[in-house]
């Protein structure tokens, strides 16, 4: 059960962003779980709402997908059969699900938004008419 | 509120990957391969290492991290033989980059052909953990069953090696090496599989000269890295 520590990365990244666009704090963070990630959706979801305060987290589970070495078609790998069911070659690479990966933050900017305004709004009242 | 969405589509390791990335870099630069074992517990991988380095012995030098959750009695078994340390997790499932770099730091051994980590009992967690090796090896033992590579699919995808240890065992118990070796490299096709019974030596040999193969292999990127330079 490594989901707790993994989470703690994935808040690290999401902090990383919020900072950088100056926001107040994330309002939704997306993710992606594939079955060959290593990291089980309850389990995420759990630690996600117990270390995060108020972020809404949505957990997009993708297929685990392949493509085959030899006929160069994509496939989906069902039973982790890593055999291309097309042509039987087992050279075959995952192309998507072997991962657990950040895909976007929903900032809260109202607060820069907030302060753009105002800093117009000077620029007005000193810009000459 | 106002709201703005940034899109990332980034691993959630991302930063841990790219040090491992680093860690891997600088340990083939010193000329040391390093290996982490992955098994379930009670494989033996700490029976193997100390197999491997009774076969070394004087010809190639190398040293140990061991991870366990509790106790040193892992560190105990090979000090003896060669260098090593305990890492203690304290519960963790899983070894991460910084205990390991401690675990360097704290052997202060200079000219290293092998640095082994032998990761936590686990074929689960560790699966998931760069910890800037060059080699990922499963340790598979047979009273385990043969039916571990469809059960955990990660680890063996993620693995160059399996060793199938305590083959002394066979005639008392239900397992096929040709089914397990079929299963692990139906999910990794360039899996090298080894046969042993570490207790009694058998089949080390061929272990480490995959071993000593797979680091003039190293090498010989190194130098080629660097004549390009």
């Amino acid at each position: 059960m490594h989901e707790f520590s993994l989470v703690r990365s994935l808040l690290e990244q999401v902090e990383r962003i919020v900072t950088e666009q100056g926001g107040r704090a994330a309002v939704e963070v997306r993710v992606e779980i594939g079955p060959l990630s290593g990291v089980e959706p309850l389990l995420v979801k759990e630690a996600f709402s117990q270390l995060s305060v108020d972020a809404t987290l949505i957990i997009d589970e993708v297929p685990l997908m392949a493509r085959c070495h030899s006929c160069a078609r994509e496939f989906e790998l069902k039973d982790f059969r890593f055999a291309c069911p097309h042509c039987n070659s087992r050279e075959t690479s995952i192309v998507r699900g072997d991962t657990f990966r950040l895909m976007s933050v929903t900032v809260d900017i109202s607060d820069v938004v907030a302060a753009a305004r105002t800093s117009d709004e000077l620029l007005e009242t000193v810009s000459p008419s | 509120m106002t709201h703005r969405t940034i899109t990332v589509a980034r691993d959630v390791q991302f930063f841990a990957k790219q040090t491992a990335a680093e860690v891997r870099e600088q340990f083939a630069r010193r000329g040391t391969l390093v290996v982490n074992l992955l098994s379930s517990p009670g494989s033996g991988k700490t029976s193997l290492l100390q197999a491997t380095a009774r076969h070394w012995q004087g010809r190639h030098s190398m040293v140990v991290l061991v991870g366990d959750i509790a106790t040193d009695r892992d560190a105990q078994r090979l000090t003896p033989l060669v260098p090593a340390v305990q890492l203690t997790t304290g519960g963790a499932c899983h070894l991460d980059l910084a205990l390991v770099q401690r675990g360097w730091d704290a052997l202060a051994e200079e000219n290293v052909e092998f640095l082994f980590v032998e990761n936590v009992g686990n074929l689960v967690c560790p699966a998931s953990h760069d910890l800037g090796e060059h080699l990922r090896v499963i340790v598979l033992s047979v009273p385990e069953g043969d039916d571990k590579p469809a059960k955990y699919p990660k680890a063996f995808r993620t693995s160059q090696a399996l060793v199938i240890n305590k083959t002394d065992l066979l005639p008392y118990v239900p397992f096929s090496v040709a089914h397990a070796t079929e299963d692990a490299q139906q999910i990794q096709p360039q899996l090298e599989v080894f046969s042993v019974a570490a207790l009694h030596g058998t089949g080390i040999e061929s272990w480490c000269s995959f071993l000593e193969q797979q680091r003039q292999k190293l090498l010989a990127v190194q130098q080629a890295s660097q004549n390009q330079q």
